[in-house]
Parts: structure tokens; sequence; C-alpha cells
């Protein structure tokens, strides 16, 4: 799965562990997010969408 | 620099693995004793050796609330896929032992034997799985 959050995070100029702090989460699983690593389960991806104030789909996308 | 989202889960399942170690170490003492110096027998010595393995049964317990309070979803995943993999190393691994010992002539593996295989095995998947992570 693809995502925007990198592009979300330097927007805002936050660093990975500035964005983890604000989800409750660890450094790692923002990074793994980000790389495409690990897929969030929904509660996590509604979590990130209303802390940027956006929606889940303009944060994911199934693409390869 | 960096700052450390804190896993409350964490800190308490090291608390309790404290607790636990202390309790073990204490059990194991005054069972060891008590059978060199007593030589219980009957019900009494099954119900003195049991004991050392009550700790083991709560760390077990322990490390299963740990997975059931993590908060940072990622590390639980770690933790379930660590732990299945471990299962099958340690299940693969006391089978063939099984069947060594019981075609080949192959020492005896104490049963008590396979917590300790397990705990390897789960250190290393953990490992290697955090890595597929990073």
């Amino acid at each position: 799965m693809n995502n925007r959050l990198r592009v979300l995070r330097a927007e805002r100029a936050w660093s990975q562990a500035d964005l983890a702090e604000r989800l409750e989460v660890s450094r790692q699983s923002v990074n793994a997010i980000e790389t495409g690593k690990y897929d969030p389960s929904l509660p996590l991806a509604f979590r990130l969408a209303r802390l940027f104030d956006t929606t889940i789909e303009a944060i994911f996308t199934d693409e390869k | 620099m960096e700052r450390k989202i804190k896993d409350s889960a964490l800190s308490r399942y090291k608390k309790r693995m404290f607790i636990l170690v202390v309790v073990l170490a204490l059990l194991s003492q005054l069972v060891f004793w008590e059978f060199i110096r007593h030589h219980p027998t009957g019900v009494l010595a099954y119900l003195l050796a049991v004991l050392p393995a009550l700790p083991f049964i709560g760390i077990m317990a322990t490390y299963a609330l740990y997975i059931a309070e993590l908060r940072d979803e990622l590390v639980r995943t770690v933790v379930k896929t660590s732990l299945l993999w471990s299962i099958v190393a340690t299940l693969s691994a006391t089978t063939l032992w099984g069947f060594l010992e019981l075609l080949a002539n192959a020492p005896h593996l104490q049963p008590l034997l396979v917590l300790p295989i397990f705990g390897i095995f789960l250190g290393i998947a953990t490992a290697l799985v955090n890595r597929r992570y990073e």
C-alpha cells in the first residue's frame, strides 16, 4: 500500500518522532508505515486522517 | 534529540518479571534445600516439586499480559509474529529430538529445557522479525 505520509509530515515540518508522539506510537511504527513495510490498522489510519485533517483515502492508496 | 514514546505495558511487564524472578529464586532455593535436607516423599514431595514451576507459569502469563496491554500495534505485531515462529521452531526442534531419542539413542532431553529453548528461539525470532520493519 502506498501513502502520502512523508509529504503530509513534511508540509507540517514534523519529524517522524514528532508524528509518533502525536499518534502515541513508536518512531519505528511511523517509519514502517511511511516506507510501506507495515499497513496500519483501521483505528490507527483514522487517527492519522484526523491528525492531518483529511480522509484515509487521501493518505493511503492501494496502488502497487 | 529523539523523543521516545514510553509504552507503560513494557514498564509493567518489567516490574512483574522482576518480582517473579525474585520469587522463582527464593522458591527454588527453598525447595531444593528441603529436598536435600529432609528428602520429602509422597504427596508432600509432589506439592513441593511443583512450587518452582509456578513462577515460570507466572512468567508466561506475564508475557501474555504484556502483549494484551501493548498500545503500539507494530510492536504487538512483531511480538505476535515472533511468538508464532518461536512456537514453530520449538515444536520442530523437540519433535526432531524426540525421534532422535526414539530411534537413534540420542540423550534424553529434559522437558524442563523446553522453556529455555523456546526463550532462545523467541529472542532470535524477535531480532529477525524486528529487522523486517526497520
